[in-house]
Protein backbone atom coordinates (compact mmCIF):
# COMPACT_ATOMS: atom_id res chain seq x y z
CA UNK A 1 0.00 0.00 0.00
CA UNK A 2 1.73 3.19 -1.17
CA UNK A 3 0.72 6.15 1.00
CA UNK A 4 2.74 8.86 -0.82
CA UNK A 5 3.65 11.69 1.58
CA UNK A 6 2.49 11.07 5.14
CA UNK A 7 2.62 12.78 8.52
CA UNK A 8 4.51 10.55 10.97
CA UNK A 9 1.83 10.58 13.68
CA UNK A 10 -0.96 9.75 11.20
CA UNK A 11 0.98 6.85 9.71
CA UNK A 12 1.96 5.54 13.16
CA UNK A 13 -1.73 5.49 14.13
CA UNK A 14 -2.52 3.70 10.86
CA UNK A 15 0.21 1.11 11.58
CA UNK A 16 -1.23 0.43 15.03
CA UNK A 17 -4.74 0.02 13.58
CA UNK A 18 -3.51 -2.33 10.85
CA UNK A 19 -1.39 -4.25 13.37
CA UNK A 20 -4.47 -4.87 15.54
CA UNK A 21 -6.46 -6.00 12.48
CA UNK A 22 -3.63 -8.29 11.36
CA UNK A 23 -3.42 -9.80 14.86
CA UNK A 24 -7.19 -10.39 14.77
CA UNK A 25 -6.86 -12.12 11.39
CA UNK A 26 -8.97 -9.45 9.66
CA UNK A 27 -6.21 -8.61 7.17
CA UNK A 28 -3.38 -10.41 5.39
CA UNK A 29 0.28 -9.35 5.52
CA UNK A 30 0.87 -5.78 4.37
CA UNK A 31 3.72 -3.54 3.27
CA UNK A 32 3.13 0.20 3.70
CA UNK A 33 5.44 2.52 1.79
CA UNK A 34 5.56 6.19 2.66
CA UNK A 35 7.68 9.35 2.49
CA UNK A 36 7.40 11.25 5.78
CA UNK A 37 7.38 14.92 6.58
CA UNK A 38 10.56 15.79 8.58
CA UNK A 39 10.62 14.03 11.95
CA UNK A 40 13.09 12.70 14.52
CA UNK A 41 11.96 9.47 16.15
CA UNK A 42 13.38 8.23 19.44
CA UNK A 43 13.24 4.49 20.15
CA UNK A 44 13.19 2.89 23.60
CA UNK A 45 16.87 3.61 24.14
CA UNK A 46 16.70 7.01 22.44
CA UNK A 47 18.18 10.01 24.22
CA UNK A 48 17.08 13.60 23.73
CA UNK A 49 20.69 14.79 24.02
CA UNK A 50 21.37 13.03 20.73
CA UNK A 51 19.47 15.94 19.16
CA UNK A 52 22.21 18.47 18.57
CA UNK A 53 20.17 21.61 17.88
CA UNK A 54 17.74 23.69 19.94
CA UNK A 55 14.03 22.92 19.92
CA UNK A 56 13.33 26.36 18.42
CA UNK A 57 15.50 25.47 15.42
CA UNK A 58 13.49 22.29 14.91
CA UNK A 59 10.23 24.23 15.08
CA UNK A 60 11.50 26.81 12.57
CA UNK A 61 12.42 23.99 10.18
CA UNK A 62 9.13 22.18 10.73
CA UNK A 63 10.78 19.07 12.22
CA UNK A 64 8.66 17.07 14.69
CA UNK A 65 9.88 14.74 17.48
CA UNK A 66 8.13 11.45 18.28
CA UNK A 67 8.99 8.99 21.06
CA UNK A 68 8.04 5.51 19.91
CA UNK A 69 8.10 1.87 20.95
CA UNK A 70 10.57 0.41 18.46
CA UNK A 71 14.06 -0.59 19.49
CA UNK A 72 17.07 1.60 18.92
CA UNK A 73 18.02 5.21 19.49
CA UNK A 74 17.25 8.27 17.38
CA UNK A 75 16.72 8.44 13.65
CA UNK A 76 15.47 10.89 11.06
CA UNK A 77 12.71 10.50 8.51
CA UNK A 78 11.89 13.09 5.88
CA UNK A 79 11.34 13.95 2.24
CA UNK A 80 13.54 11.97 -0.13
CA UNK A 81 13.59 8.92 2.12
CA UNK A 82 11.72 5.70 1.36
CA UNK A 83 10.12 4.17 4.46
CA UNK A 84 8.58 0.69 4.31
CA UNK A 85 6.55 -0.72 7.19
CA UNK A 86 5.80 -4.45 7.01
CA UNK A 87 2.72 -5.49 9.00
CA UNK A 88 3.77 -9.11 8.82
CA UNK A 89 2.79 -12.20 10.80
CA UNK A 90 6.03 -14.03 11.66
CA UNK A 91 4.06 -17.18 12.49
CA UNK A 92 3.94 -17.71 8.72
CA UNK A 93 7.73 -17.20 8.57
CA UNK A 94 8.94 -19.76 11.10
CA UNK A 95 8.81 -17.21 13.97
CA UNK A 96 12.33 -16.35 12.85
CA UNK A 97 13.18 -12.73 13.67
CA UNK A 98 16.77 -13.13 12.51
CA UNK A 99 15.64 -14.26 9.04
CA UNK A 100 13.05 -11.47 8.87
CA UNK A 101 15.59 -8.73 9.68
CA UNK A 102 18.08 -10.34 7.29
CA UNK A 103 15.39 -10.21 4.58
CA UNK A 104 14.74 -6.49 5.12
CA UNK A 105 18.47 -5.79 4.84
CA UNK A 106 18.79 -8.06 1.82
CA UNK A 107 15.92 -6.30 0.00
CA UNK A 108 17.83 -3.01 0.35
CA UNK A 109 21.16 -4.57 -0.68
CA UNK A 110 19.57 -6.21 -3.75
CA UNK A 111 17.76 -2.99 -4.72
CA UNK A 112 21.00 -1.01 -4.57
CA UNK A 113 22.76 -3.75 -6.51
CA UNK A 114 20.15 -3.46 -9.29
CA UNK A 115 20.99 0.24 -9.41
CA UNK A 116 24.73 -0.44 -9.65
CA UNK A 117 25.58 0.39 -6.02
CA UNK A 118 27.47 -2.02 -3.80
CA UNK A 119 26.35 -2.11 -0.15
CA UNK A 120 26.70 -4.41 2.83
CA UNK A 121 25.79 -5.21 6.41
CA UNK A 122 28.28 -4.02 9.01
CA UNK A 123 28.77 -6.34 12.01
CA UNK A 124 27.85 -4.60 15.23
CA UNK A 125 26.44 -1.58 13.42
CA UNK A 126 22.78 -2.01 12.40
CA UNK A 127 21.49 -1.00 8.98
CA UNK A 128 22.90 -1.11 5.46
CA UNK A 129 26.13 0.65 4.59
CA UNK A 130 27.91 1.91 1.49
CA UNK A 131 31.52 1.82 2.61
CA UNK A 132 31.68 3.72 5.92
CA UNK A 133 28.45 5.63 5.24
CA UNK A 134 25.01 4.50 6.33
CA UNK A 135 22.30 4.45 3.65
CA UNK A 136 19.47 2.58 5.40
CA UNK A 137 18.16 1.99 8.92
CA UNK A 138 16.08 -0.83 10.35
CA UNK A 139 13.95 -0.94 13.51
CA UNK A 140 11.09 -3.36 14.08
CA UNK A 141 8.51 -3.91 16.82
CA UNK A 142 6.93 -7.36 17.27
CA UNK A 143 3.80 -7.94 19.29
CA UNK A 144 1.72 -11.14 19.06
CA UNK A 145 4.31 -12.23 16.45
CA UNK A 146 3.09 -9.46 14.11
CA UNK A 147 5.59 -6.77 13.09
CA UNK A 148 5.34 -3.04 12.58
CA UNK A 149 7.83 -0.22 12.07
CA UNK A 150 10.42 -1.29 9.47
CA UNK A 151 13.10 0.14 7.18
CA UNK A 152 14.18 3.55 5.90
CA UNK A 153 16.33 3.99 2.79
CA UNK A 154 17.85 7.37 1.91
CA UNK A 155 17.09 8.15 -1.73
CA UNK A 156 17.66 11.90 -1.85
CA UNK A 157 17.58 13.20 1.73
CA UNK A 158 18.49 16.63 3.09
CA UNK A 159 21.75 15.67 4.84
CA UNK A 160 21.63 18.89 6.90
CA UNK A 161 18.71 17.37 8.82
CA UNK A 162 20.76 14.24 9.62
CA UNK A 163 23.57 16.44 10.94
CA UNK A 164 21.16 17.77 13.60
CA UNK A 165 21.31 14.40 15.41
CA UNK A 166 23.67 11.60 16.33
CA UNK A 167 21.90 8.90 14.28
CA UNK A 168 21.39 5.75 16.38
CA UNK A 169 23.44 7.54 19.06
CA UNK A 170 26.57 7.19 16.91
CA UNK A 171 28.86 9.66 15.22
CA UNK A 172 28.25 8.31 11.74
CA UNK A 173 27.97 9.76 8.30
CA UNK A 174 24.83 9.06 6.31
CA UNK A 175 24.47 9.06 2.55
CA UNK A 176 21.69 9.03 -0.06
CA UNK A 177 21.40 6.87 -3.15
CA UNK A 178 21.37 9.92 -5.44
CA UNK A 179 24.62 11.21 -3.84
CA UNK A 180 26.42 8.04 -4.89
CA UNK A 181 25.02 7.72 -8.39
CA UNK A 182 23.13 10.61 -9.91
CA UNK A 183 20.20 8.49 -11.07
CA UNK A 184 17.51 11.11 -10.35
CA UNK A 185 15.30 8.36 -9.00
CA UNK A 186 12.14 9.22 -7.09
CA UNK A 187 11.23 7.63 -3.78
CA UNK A 188 8.27 5.92 -5.51
CA UNK A 189 10.53 4.38 -8.19
CA UNK A 190 12.97 3.03 -5.61
CA UNK A 191 10.04 1.89 -3.46
CA UNK A 192 8.68 -0.25 -6.30
CA UNK A 193 12.00 -2.14 -6.49
CA UNK A 194 12.30 -2.59 -2.70
CA UNK A 195 8.73 -3.90 -2.48
CA UNK A 196 9.37 -6.36 -5.34
CA UNK A 197 12.54 -7.58 -3.62
CA UNK A 198 10.75 -7.89 -0.28
CA UNK A 199 7.95 -9.89 -1.87
CA UNK A 200 10.47 -12.43 -3.16
CA UNK A 201 12.42 -12.62 0.11
CA UNK A 202 9.33 -12.90 2.31
CA UNK A 203 7.84 -15.41 -0.16
CA UNK A 204 4.72 -13.33 -0.87
CA UNK A 205 2.94 -12.28 -4.06
CA UNK A 206 2.59 -8.50 -4.00
CA UNK A 207 -0.81 -6.95 -4.76
CA UNK A 208 -0.93 -3.15 -4.86
CA UNK A 209 -3.82 -1.61 -2.93
CA UNK A 210 -4.80 1.86 -1.82
CA UNK A 211 -5.74 2.91 1.71
CA UNK A 212 -9.51 2.79 1.07
CA UNK A 213 -9.33 -0.83 -0.04
CA UNK A 214 -7.57 -1.89 3.17
CA UNK A 215 -9.56 -0.06 5.89
CA UNK B 1 11.91 -20.47 42.54
CA UNK B 2 8.50 -21.40 43.91
CA UNK B 3 7.11 -24.71 42.63
CA UNK B 4 3.56 -23.32 42.55
CA UNK B 5 4.38 -20.46 40.23
CA UNK B 6 4.36 -20.36 36.45
CA UNK B 7 7.65 -19.47 34.82
CA UNK B 8 7.88 -16.62 32.32
CA UNK B 9 10.41 -17.91 29.81
CA UNK B 10 12.40 -16.28 27.03
CA UNK B 11 10.80 -17.56 23.79
CA UNK B 12 12.70 -18.93 20.82
CA UNK B 13 13.01 -16.02 18.37
CA UNK B 14 14.89 -17.93 15.70
CA UNK B 15 18.61 -17.78 15.12
CA UNK B 16 19.21 -14.57 17.09
CA UNK B 17 22.60 -14.02 18.67
CA UNK B 18 21.63 -12.20 21.87
CA UNK B 19 18.71 -10.43 23.52
CA UNK B 20 18.44 -7.89 26.31
CA UNK B 21 15.53 -7.09 28.64
CA UNK B 22 14.46 -3.53 27.81
CA UNK B 23 11.47 -2.93 30.03
CA UNK B 24 9.04 -4.72 32.36
CA UNK B 25 5.65 -3.20 31.59
CA UNK B 26 4.16 -4.13 34.99
CA UNK B 27 5.61 -3.82 38.52
CA UNK B 28 6.11 -6.69 40.93
CA UNK B 29 2.80 -7.80 42.56
CA UNK B 30 0.78 -6.48 39.58
CA UNK B 31 -2.29 -8.54 38.71
CA UNK B 32 -1.98 -9.86 35.17
CA UNK B 33 -4.40 -11.41 32.72
CA UNK B 34 -3.06 -14.12 30.43
CA UNK B 35 -1.91 -12.48 27.19
CA UNK B 36 -1.23 -9.04 28.71
CA UNK B 37 1.88 -7.32 27.35
CA UNK B 38 4.36 -8.13 30.12
CA UNK B 39 7.89 -7.19 29.08
CA UNK B 40 9.95 -6.11 26.11
CA UNK B 41 13.22 -7.64 24.99
CA UNK B 42 15.44 -6.23 22.25
CA UNK B 43 17.41 -8.22 19.72
CA UNK B 44 18.84 -7.50 16.28
CA UNK B 45 17.07 -4.16 15.74
CA UNK B 46 13.82 -5.67 17.00
CA UNK B 47 11.78 -5.00 20.09
CA UNK B 48 9.74 -8.10 20.99
CA UNK B 49 6.81 -8.04 23.42
CA UNK B 50 6.49 -11.11 25.65
CA UNK B 51 2.93 -11.71 26.86
CA UNK B 52 1.91 -12.98 30.30
CA UNK B 53 1.75 -16.80 30.04
CA UNK B 54 -1.00 -17.00 32.69
CA UNK B 55 -3.34 -14.88 34.81
CA UNK B 56 -2.19 -14.06 38.31
CA UNK B 57 0.21 -11.99 40.36
CA UNK B 58 3.65 -11.05 39.05
CA UNK B 59 5.52 -12.76 41.88
CA UNK B 60 9.15 -12.39 40.79
CA UNK B 61 11.36 -10.65 38.25
CA UNK B 62 14.61 -12.59 37.82
CA UNK B 63 15.97 -10.72 34.81
CA UNK B 64 15.78 -6.95 35.35
CA UNK B 65 16.14 -4.31 32.67
CA UNK B 66 19.45 -4.29 30.70
CA UNK B 67 20.11 -8.00 31.52
CA UNK B 68 21.20 -10.24 28.62
CA UNK B 69 18.97 -13.32 28.22
CA UNK B 70 18.95 -16.53 26.21
CA UNK B 71 16.23 -18.79 24.80
CA UNK B 72 14.35 -20.77 27.45
CA UNK B 73 15.74 -18.77 30.37
CA UNK B 74 13.31 -18.02 33.23
CA UNK B 75 12.71 -14.26 33.26
CA UNK B 76 10.19 -14.11 36.09
CA UNK B 77 7.33 -15.93 37.80
CA UNK B 78 3.55 -15.59 38.00
CA UNK B 79 1.56 -16.87 40.96
CA UNK B 80 -1.74 -18.10 39.47
CA UNK B 81 -4.92 -16.70 41.00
Amino acid sequence: MALGHGDYGDVLALQRTLHAKRCAGELGDLLLSVEHNPVFTLGRSGMHDHILVAEDTLKQQGIQIHEIERGGDITYHGPGQLVVYPIFDLRGFGKDIHRFIWSLEEAIIQTLSELGIGSARNDGFPGVWVGARKIASIGVYVKNWVTYHGLALNVDVNQAHFRMIRPCGLSIETVSLNDIRDLHMSVAEVGAIVVRQLGALLEKDIVTMDRKEVI
Amino acid sequence: MNADTIHIRMPDLGDVSKAVVVQWLHPIDAHLTEGDDLLEVETEKTTFVIPAPASGRLAAIHMPETTAVTTGQVLGEIEPQ
